[in-house]
C-alpha cells in the first residue's frame, strides 16, 4: 500500500485552462492547511508544447516555434491525474514551497 | 458444468464475506469517495461490479495498482453488488478499508482471476 502522490510523479492536469497539459509534483502537501482543506500539490508543468519546424521556416520563427511555456500551479489532487511514470530531476526543497507564487523571481528559479 | 459450480461457489464465499465487512462497517461505497481513499491509500481492497462505465472501472484500477491495491472483480452486476452489501440501491465500487474479521483480503489473491 504505497503512497503515489510523490514529488517527481508525472500527473495529468485536469483542471479548467490547464486540462490534458503534463505536470510534475514539485510538492505535495496532504494534510489540511489554513487556505487550503484539501489535499494538494505544487505542480511544475508544459503549457505550450514546441510546434512542428519545417526547413522552410526562417530562423526567426524557428526560433519562436521551439519555445516551451511552462507553468507552475497548486492544484487539488481531484484535479491531478497521477501516471505510473516519474521524472528523475534534482530539486532544491529550499527553493520549492508556496511563498514562490509571491516573489516573481523566486518563481523563475523554481 | 464443472467450472460454473466452481464459480458458483466462490461468489457463495465471496458473499460471506462482504456481509461480515458490512456488518463491521469499514468500508466506502460512492465511487468518487473510494477513489479517494485508494488515493489515499487507505483502501485495502477495491471490488468493481461488472456492470457500469468502463472509463471509470479502468481509472479506479489504475489507481489501485499504483496504491498496490488488490482489484477483485465481482462476478455479479451492481444491483447484485448493492443487494450483497444489503444496500437498496445499485453499487458498482466498494471499497474495503479494515477487513475486521473478515479473511476477505487474504483469500482475494486466491480468487481475482475468477470472474
Amino acid at each position: 500500500m504505497g503512497k503515489f502522490m510523490k514529488p517527481r510523479k508525472v500527473v495529468q492536469v485536469l483542471a479548467c485552462c490547464y486540462s490534458v497539459c503534463k505536470a510534475v509534483i514539485m510538492k505535495n502537501i496532504d494534510d489540511d492547511t489554513s487556505d487550503r482543506h484539501y489535499r494538494h500539490a505544487l505542480v511544475a508543468g508544459i503549457d505550450h508544447y514546441p510546434c512542428k519546424v519545417t526547413a522552410a521556416m526562417s530562423k526567426k520563427k524557428t526560433a519562436k516555434k521551439s519555445t516551451i511555456k511552462s507553468f507552475m500551479k497548486i492544484d487539488n489532487y481531484n484535479h491531478l491525474m497521477p501516471t505510473r511514470y516519474s521524472v528523475d530531476i534534482p530539486s532544491d526543497k529550499t527553493v520549492v514551497n508556496k511563498d514562490i507564487f509571491r516573489d516573481s523571481a523566486l518563481k523563475c528559479k523554481t | 458444468m464443472v467450472a460454473a459450480k466452481k464459480m458458483k461457489k466462490s461468489r457463495e464465499l465471496i458473499n460471506s464475506r462482504l456481509r461480515l465487512v458490512m456488518k463491521s462497517r469499514k468500508y466506502m461505497l460512492v465511487h468518487k469517495q473510494t477513489q479517494k481513499l485508494t488515493g489515499q491509500c487507505k483502501a485495502k481492497l477495491v471490488i468493481l461490479a461488472n456492470s457500469g462505465p468502463v472509463l471509470r472501472k479502468s481509472e479506479i484500477v489504475y489507481y489501485a495498482i499504483l496504491a498496490k491495491t488488490g482489484v477483485h472483480h465481482y462476478g455479479g452486476n451492481d444491483t447484485e453488488l448493492g443487494t450483497v452489501c444489503g444496500k437498496y440501491y445499485r453499487e458498482c465500487t466498494l471499497a474495503v478499508t479494515d477487513p475486521g474479521d473478515s479473511d476477505i483480503i487474504r483469500s482475494m489473491p486466491e480468487q481475482t482471476g475468477e470472474k
